[in-house]
């Protein structure tokens, strides 16, 4: 894998409860790279992500995020690789319990930074959300737009090179989407390499990023030709 | 490790998930309750068990022999391991115990001098009947020997109902601790699963297993500190007060081993354990289970 390259997918086959997901998959995201992966509901999509942060391991083939080799890892590394990728889902995943800082803070927190550090980063990453001012409210509190941004913070915490999100505007009304798109954009100008899943079609026009489709167990980049996004015939 | 994360953590938790770790503690605070009362009865069971074979005597008759031979079979009664004393009682005080026992009238009786001089020997009151009946074996074979007497019935009813007690009580307590473990257990796993969000979350964030059972480790520690307290106070109360002033005809019932801190220690020290390796197993085993996508 070149130094240039997050993610890498080689000849990648999964298949979950009897059903072939991925077939031989080839796929690589390069540092700092913004990519959709697009796809009809149930195809798989969201089971490449799984492949990636390892909550499932793939029938063969290998993946590599960074440098590590994730099907081959042991499960002690397995938070090691995630603390180098930012993770977002459709559903917020915020603990109800605690207020916008505390949600936040608790990302540093178990991976054992200092409390005085976690100050300074989390009012940071809230900053970058534009959710400084609303740091002790809690998530009931908040609107959906604004829940999802805190957990965009939550997942920018730990300075991730990677930031992998589910359909991460799939909850959200056309203002809040624009809003969580615009925080998307800004964090990739930063840097940092994203792959977003999403089936709306709006969001990838008006955001214009490569755009791959997971079809038949394999992905394919596409490219927009008029109004249509049709696949590239050199695969990336 | 942030060590003050995961201790405010477990704190916290009890604090989060009142219902659960009410029943947590609720459960482990009943077993224990019902192991120490269990402990401390069959202790007082036990101790007078003790007391009652202690009083159990061998009776060694001899034949009209000479001193030799008498201090012979001393020597060989006092080198027996489960003889703790040796009282020679002679000839002459045989009669005057017996003209004491049966007062006036027996005085011609008494003159015809009848009466075998003995050896009363004390058994160990751990001794079991067959290791008397040994003994009593060995004894009747020693020269001048005449007759060995003693409760064998007695001694075999109590033996009896002392083994029949110690697995009816033993039997008990481990079906207590038993259901005590699973009930902890699986208390235990259902505050863990009321956390399942908690435990995805940190996950996502890229904690280890082991900084994610802490909190729970610690919280388990926490509810068997609190039960502990609690059953160790419920002893107090019930034994102290409750059963001096209402069953007043038990008589006080010894603590164990004399003291009250070795059944109190031993309690709560077994609610400590209990609630640590409760929480312990079910985290370990639900953190396992638990993926971040649901």
């Amino acid at each position: 894998m070149s130094e240039n390259t997050v993610i890498e997918l080689n000849n990648v086959s999964l298949s979950y409860e009897n059903r072939q997901i991925l077939r031989n998959v080839n796929f690589k995201l390069r540092n700092g790279e913004f990519c959709y992966l697009i796809g009809p509901t149930g195809i798989g999509k969201s089971s490449v992500l799984k492949l990636l942060y390892r909550d499932v391991v793939p029938d063969s083939g290998s993946v590599r995020v960074t440098d590590f080799p994730v099907n081959k890892i042991s499960m002690k590394q397995v938070p090691m690789l995630r603390r180098r990728m930012g993770i977002v889902f459709q559903d917020f995943q915020l603990l109800q319990d605690r207020n916008v800082f505390e949600n936040v803070a608790f990302a540093l927190q178990v991976t054992g930074e200092k409390p005085k550090f976690i100050k300074q980063r989390v009012l940071e990453v809230l900053g970058m959300v534009g959710l400084s001012h609303r740091r002790k409210n809690m998530p009931s509190d908040l609107s959906g737009g604004e829940q999802q941004r805190v957990v965009i913070a939550r997942a920018l915490a730990n300075e991730p090179r990677i930031l992998l999100a589910d359909e991460p505007t799939g909850n959200l009304d056309p203002r809040a989407t624009q809003e969580i798109m615009e925080i998307m954009k800004m964090i990739n100008n930063r840097g940092t390499a994203i792959l977003l899943i999403t089936h709306d079609y709006a969001v990838v026009k008006k955001y214009p990023y490569r755009t791959a489709r997971l079809v038949d167990g394999k992905i394919q980049d596409l490219t927009w030709k008029g109004d249509k996004l049709v696949p590239i015939q050199s695969p990336v | 490790m942030n060590l003050k994360y995961i201790i405010k953590e477990g704190f916290a938790g009890i604090k989060r998930a009142k219902v659960a770790a009410t029943t947590s503690i609720f459960s482990l605070f009943i077993a224990i309750l019902l192991l120490g009362i269990l402990s401390r009865f069959s202790y007082n069971i036990y101790m007078q068990a003790m007391t009652i074979k202690d009083l159990i005597e061998v009776e060694v008759y001899l034949f009209d022999v000479d001193d030799q031979t008498q201090q012979d079979i001393a020597r060989s009664l006092n080198n027996e391991s489960m003889v703790d004393a040796v009282t020679f009682i002679s000839k002459d005080s045989a009669s005057a115990v017996m003209k004491r026992e049966f007062g006036p009238g027996v005085e011609e009786l008494v003159e015809l001098n009848f009466l075998p001089a003995s050896f009363r020997l004390k058994i160990s009151a751990d001794a079991e009947v067959d290791q008397v009946q040994n003994l009593v074996s060995r004894i009747r074979n020693l020269r001048g020997v005449d007759e060995v007497e003693y409760n064998e019935g007695l001694l075999k009813v109590m033996e009896t109902n002392l083994n029949m007690f110690t697995l009816i009580g033993g039997g008990l307590g481990l079906l207590i601790l038993l259901a005590a473990l699973i009930l902890v257990y699986n208390t235990i796993r259902l505050t863990i699963y009321a956390k399942r969000e908690l435990i995805r979350a940190m996950k996502l964030v890229g904690a280890t297993n082991s900084f994610i059972r802490s909190p729970f480790i610690v919280e388990g520690i926490l509810q068997g500190i609190l039960a502990g307290v609690l059953a160790v106070s419920a002893v107090f109360f019930i034994f102290e007060m409750v059963i001096p002033f209402y069953l007043p005809e038990m008589g006080i019932l010894q603590w164990p081993f004399g003291r009250w801190y070795f059944l109190i220690g031993a309690m709560f020290l077994l609610s400590v354990i209990m609630g640590w390796w409760g929480s312990r197993l079910a985290a370990r085993k639900f953190i396992e289970e638990t993926y971040i996508s649901g």
